[in-house]
C-alpha cells in the first residue's frame, strides 16, 4: 500500500511527468486496488505493456485492463519506447550519460528506470547506450516505520548501535528495511535513543534516490549521502570528510568491500549493511565478505524472508542465537492478497515466493 | 557566438539538461531578443515535455517577425535545435561546433550584404550580423 502511505504524489508525478500518452492512459486506467500494488512497469519495443504487481506480472491493456493473455496488452511501438527514453532523460541524453552507462536512470520522486539497448563502448568502458529497446520503471517505495519492530534489537545504548547486517534473497525488502533503519538511526527515537551522524554510500542511488543531488527519500536529519560512489571508495571519503558515527551501505559483495568495512570499524564507526544471502551460513561461505560475519564482525544479523505470503524477519546475534523470535512485518506490503482473488491465490503465492520462500524456508540459521 | 559558447559549457562541461541551460542563457539576458527566445524555448520544453528541436521551432516561429533575417537564414536557424539533447556530451560538442560554423557563415553573409547593398542596408545588416553573432556565440 505504498502509494497510500508515502508515494501517492510521487507516483502521480511520475505518471504525468515521464510517461508517453498511450502508456499514461493505460496505467491511469488500472483499477485503484491493483494500482496500489504496482511495483514495476515493463515496457519493451514491439511487446505488450506489462506490470509487475507485488511479485508477479500481468499485461496491461490500453484502458488499464489487466490480463495474463498478451493479446489484451497494449503493444508498445519502438518509437514510443524511444519517446519514453527521451522523456526519462528530459530530452537531454548527455545529462544522464553516466547513469545510462550504468544501465539505469534515477527519476524525480526516487523512481528508477532500468534501460536496455545497444551498448556503446569506448575502449574497455561503456560510454552509453543507443537504440533503447526495453525500459523497466521501478517505483520507489519508502515505507516509514517498517523497521520499528527490529530497531530496538540493533540499539546498544542510547548513543550507540550494533554493527548490523541484513540478509535476504532478492525482493524481500532489504533495501526498504535498511532505508528505514537509516532514518531511525539518524532521527533518533526521543530520549531512549539519540540520533547519530549517519553517512550513506548510495552506490546504486536506491537508498536516497537522489535526483539532481536532492535525496527523494527521507533518510533522517543527520544523514549525509554520497551518491553513485563505489562502497569501498565512499567509505574512505566519508571517514575522511564527514566524521560519521554510522555508515550505511547496500548490497555488500565487491571484493574490496570487506577491507573498507574493516577500515570503518577500525575508525570506531558502526556499519549497517545488506547482502544477498539465503541465511547466515550462506553468507559466511561467501569468499571475502563472509569473514565479516565472523567473531568481531557484524554483531546483529537481520534475516528477511517470506512464508505463506507474509514477510517475516528474524534478528540474531553474531553466533546465530535468535533475539527476536519470528516477527511478521505487516508494514511491508504483502500485495498479493489485495490484488488477487481466491482463484489466483495459489498462482500469486507461487510468483511472490519464488525468490524468497523456497530458499529461506527451513534455513538452518 | 557568446551564447553558443555558454551553451557548450552548460552541456559539455556541466551536463545541465537543455531546458535548464536555455533558461540560464535566457536569464542572463545578454542576447537581446535571442535571450527571450531561449527563455521561451526552456518554458515550452518544461511545460509541454517537448524535445529541443520542436520547442526551438515553436519559440522561433513566435518571434520570426521581430528579427530582420532572410528566409534562407531562417532555415539554418530553425534546424539549430534539431540535434540538441539527442546524444552524449562528445557528440553534442560536435553538434555545437557545427552550429557555430554555420552561424559564422551567416555572419559572413550578413557582412557581405552590408558591403554590397550599401548604406541603405548598413543598419539592417549590422543588426542582423549582431543578432547572428549573439546567437552563435
Amino acid at each position: 500500500m505504498w502509494h497510500e502511505r508515502d508515494g501517492c504524489e510521487r507516483f502521480d508525478e511520475l505518471i504525468s511527468f515521464y510517461l508517453p500518452d498511450s502508456i499514461k492512459t493505460a496505467v491511469r486506467g488500472i483499477k485503484r486496488e491493483y494500482l496500489i500494488e504496482l511495483e514495476e512497469l515493463r515496457i519493451r519495443a514491439g511487446q505488450p505493456l506489462m506490470g509487475v504487481f507485488a511479485g508477479f506480472d500481468r499485461y496491461i491493456g490500453r484502458d488499464g485492463f489487466l490480463s495474463d493473455n498478451p493479446q489484451f496488452g497494449l503493444i508498445v511501438s519502438p518509437k514510443e519506447v524511444d519517446n519514453l527514453f527521451m522523456l526519462l532523460c528530459e530530452h537531454s541524453v548527455y545529462a544522464y550519460q553516466d547513469d545510462i552507462s550504468r544501465g539505469f536512470i534515477t527519476l524525480k520522486g526516487g523512481h528508477r528506470a532500468g534501460i536496455c539497448g545497444t551498448v556503446i563502448y569506448e575502449g574497455n568502458n561503456i560510454r552509453g547506450m543507443k537504440d533503447i529497446s526495453s525500459v523497466n520503471i521501478r517505483f520507489s517505495r519508502q515505507i516509514k516505520d517498517c523497521a520499528r519492530d527490529v530497531f530496538g534489537h540493533i540499539v546498544r545504548n542510547k548513543q550507540d548501535i550494533y554493527n548490523t547486517l541484513i540478509l535476504s534473497p532478492p525482493r524481500c525488502g532489504k533495501t526498504t528495511l535498511l532505508r528505514d533503519l537509516c532514518r531511525m538511526v539518524s532521527s533518533g527515537t526521543g530520549t531512549s535513543f539519540k540520533g547519530l551522524r549517519t553517512a550513506v554510500i548510495d552506490e546504486r542511488s536506491e537508498l536516497a534516490a537522489s535526483y539532481r543531488g536532492v535525496p527523494q527519500n527521507d533518510l533522517g536529519p543527520r544523514t549525509d549521502v554520497l551518491d553513485g560512489c563505489r562502497k569501498s571508495e565512499g567509505i574512505e571519503i566519508m571517514l575522511r570528510g564527514m566524521a560519521p558515527q554510522v555508515i550505511v551501505v547496500d548490497e555488500l559483495g565487491a571484493t574490496r568491500d570487506p577491507d573498507a568495512i574493516k577500515m570503518a570499524w577500525n575508525a570506531g564507526v558502526r556499519i549497517i549493511a545488506t547482502a544477498h544471502a539465503y541465511g547466515l551460513d550462506d553468507f559466511k561461505r561467501r569468499l571475502g565478505i563472509g569473514q565479516l560475519a565472523a567473531k568481531d564482525g557484524f554483531e546483529r544479523i537481520i534475516l528477511l524472508g517470506m512464508d505463506n505470503g507474509k514477510r517475516w524477519v528474524r534478528v540474531m546475534d553474531a553466533y546465530g542465537n535468535e533475539l527476536s523470535g519470528l516477527v511478521k512485518i505487516d508494514r511491508l506490503s504483502d500485495g498479493i492478497r489485495g490484488l488477487y482473488g481466491i482463484r489466483d491465490e495459489a498462482v500469486g503465492k507461487a510468483g511472490r515466493e519464488t525468490a524468497c520462500l523456497i530458499k529461506t524456508h527451513g534455513d538452518p540459521a | 557566438m557568446e551564447i553558443l559558447l555558454n551553451l557548450k559549457n552548460q552541456i559539455c562541461s556541466l551536463g545541465v539538461p537543455l531546458y535548464a541551460a536555455f533558461e540560464e542563457i535566457g536569464t542572463e539576458g545578454t542576447g537581446g531578443l535571442w535571450s527571450e527566445i531561449f527563455l521561451r524555448c526552456s518554458q515550452v520544453m518544461k511545460e509541454q515535455r517537448m524535445d529541443a528541436g520542436s520547442a526551438w521551432k515553436k519559440a522561433i516561429s513566435e518571434n520570426r517577425g521581430l528579427l530582420p533575417l532572410e528566409s534562407s537564414d531562417w532555415d539554418s536557424i530553425d534546424d539549430f535545435g534539431e540535434l540538441l539533447g539527442k546524444s552524449d556530451r562528445y557528440n553534442q560538442e560536435a553538434v555545437l561546433d557545427m552550429a557555430r560554423e554555420s552561424i559564422a557563415v551567416l555572419e559572413k553573409k550578413a557582412e557581405e550584404a552590408v558591403r554590397t547593398k550599401g548604406k541603405l542596408y548598413r543598419n539592417l545588416g549590422a543588426l542582423c550580423g549582431a543578432a547572428v553573432v549573439i546567437l552563435l556565440i
